[in-house]
C-alpha cells in the first residue's frame, strides 16, 4: 500500500527522447561505415589490340617460350609434357627462376572449357609470370 | 545595460523530434535506393586465387552461358554486333574494361571469338570475372 501512495505523489514519469537522435545517427553511421558492396574479382589482361604496323610484333627467342597448351579433351601440356593444374605454379616459378626473360604461350583449344583457361591464367598469376601472351590453336 | 537577454527564460529548441527526422530520412533513402543490377545470363563463375578487384565504373559485362549465348546490356546479341556495341562504349569511354562473366564450361572458342570482335575496336583491356573467395568448390 505505501508503494501506491509514494507513486501519487510523483510527477508523471517522463521518457527522454532527445537522445534518439544520436541512437539514429549512431546507428546510421555504423551501417555507412561497415556497408561493403560485393566486390567482383577476376583476372586482368591486356589485349594485344590490332597490330597496325609490323613493328607491333614482338619476336621472342624460342628458348624463352614455355608453351602451356590446353587441349581439347582438358588435358595440359608444358611444353609437350603433361601437367596437373596444381603444379604449374612451381613449373614456370622454376622456369622462371633459371630464366627471367621466359614468356609463356598460353594456347588454348577452342573446345577446350574455358575454366580450365582460367585455371591456367590464375596459376600463371600465382607464379608472378607477367609475360604471358594468349593463343587460339587452331582446329 | 541590460539588452532584454535575461528578461527570457532562456531560449528552447525542442530537439525530441530530431531523432524521428533522422528516422524518417534514414527510411526514405533506404526505401527509394535502386541496386542498378544487370540480369544477364545465370553463370557458373571458374574459381581463380590470384583474383584482383577493378573499379566498377570503367566496367562493361559481356555475359556467355554454357551453351556460348552471349548477352550484353541484358541483351541477346550476336558475335558480329558486339564491335558495334563495345565500339560506341570504347569510343565514349576509352578506358573501358571488358568484364566476361563466362560459364566455366563454356567452350574456349566462344571467349576467342569474342577477344577477336575486341581487338578490332581496340577494347584491350578485358576482366574475366572469378568467384569470389572462400567460396565452396574446387578449381577446376
Amino acid at each position: 500500500m505505501s508503494v501506491m501512495k509514494r507513486r501519487k505523489k510523483e510527477p508523471m514519469g517522463e521518457l527522454r527522447m532527445d537522445s534518439t537522435a544520436d541512437v539514429a545517427f549512431l546507428l546510421l553511421i555504423f551501417f555507412i561505415v561497415t556497408t561493403i558492396f560485393a566486390a567482383e574479382q577476376g583476372l586482368t589482361l591486356v589485349l594485344p589490340g590490332k597490330a597496325k604496323e609490323k613493328t607491333d610484333t614482338v619476336k621472342v627467342k624460342e628458348s624463352n617460350i614455355a608453351t602451356l597448351f590446353v587441349q581439347a579433351d582438358n588435358h595440359i601440356t608444358l611444353d609437350r609434357k603433361p601437367i596437373e593444374v596444381n603444379h604449374i605454379q612451381i613449373a614456370i616459378e622454376d622456369r622462371l627462376l633459371s630464366n627471367p626473360k621466359l614468356v609463356v604461350l598460353l594456347k588454348i583449344h577452342p573446345e577446350a572449357d574455358y575454366g580450365r583457361m582460367i585455371a591456367c591464367l590464375d596459376e600463371l598469376r600465382l607464379a608472378r609470370a607477367n609475360k604471358v601472351s594468349l593463343k587460339t590453336a587452331e582446329k | 545595460m541590460n539588452f532584454g537577454r535575461s528578461t527570457g527564460s532562456g531560449t528552447f529548441i525542442p530537439t525530441s523530434s530530431m531523432g524521428d527526422i533522422a528516422f524518417l530520412l534514414l527510411i526514405f533513402f533506404m526505401v527509394t535506393t535502386i541496386f542498378r543490377e544487370e540480369s544477364g545470363l545465370p553463370v557458373e563463375l571458374p574459381r581463380a586465387e590470384a583474383g584482383e578487384e577493378v573499379n566498377r565504373e570503367l566496367v562493361s559485362n559481356i555475359y556467355i552461358n554454357r551453351e556460348g549465348q552471349i548477352s550484353i546490356d541484358d541483351r541477346l546479341v550476336q558475335i558480329k554486333h558486339i564491335t558495334d556495341i563495345i565500339g560506341t562504349k570504347i569510343s565514349e569511354n576509352p578506358q573501358l574494361i571488358v568484364a566476361f562473366k563466362t560459364d566455366t564450361y563454356t567452350d574456349y572458342g566462344v571467349v576467342s571469338d569474342v577477344m577477336e570482335e575486341l581487338k578490332e575496336v581496340n577494347a584491350v583491356r578485358v576482366f574475366f570475372n572469378n568467384d569470389l573467395e572462400g567460396s565452396p568448390g574446387q578449381k577446376y
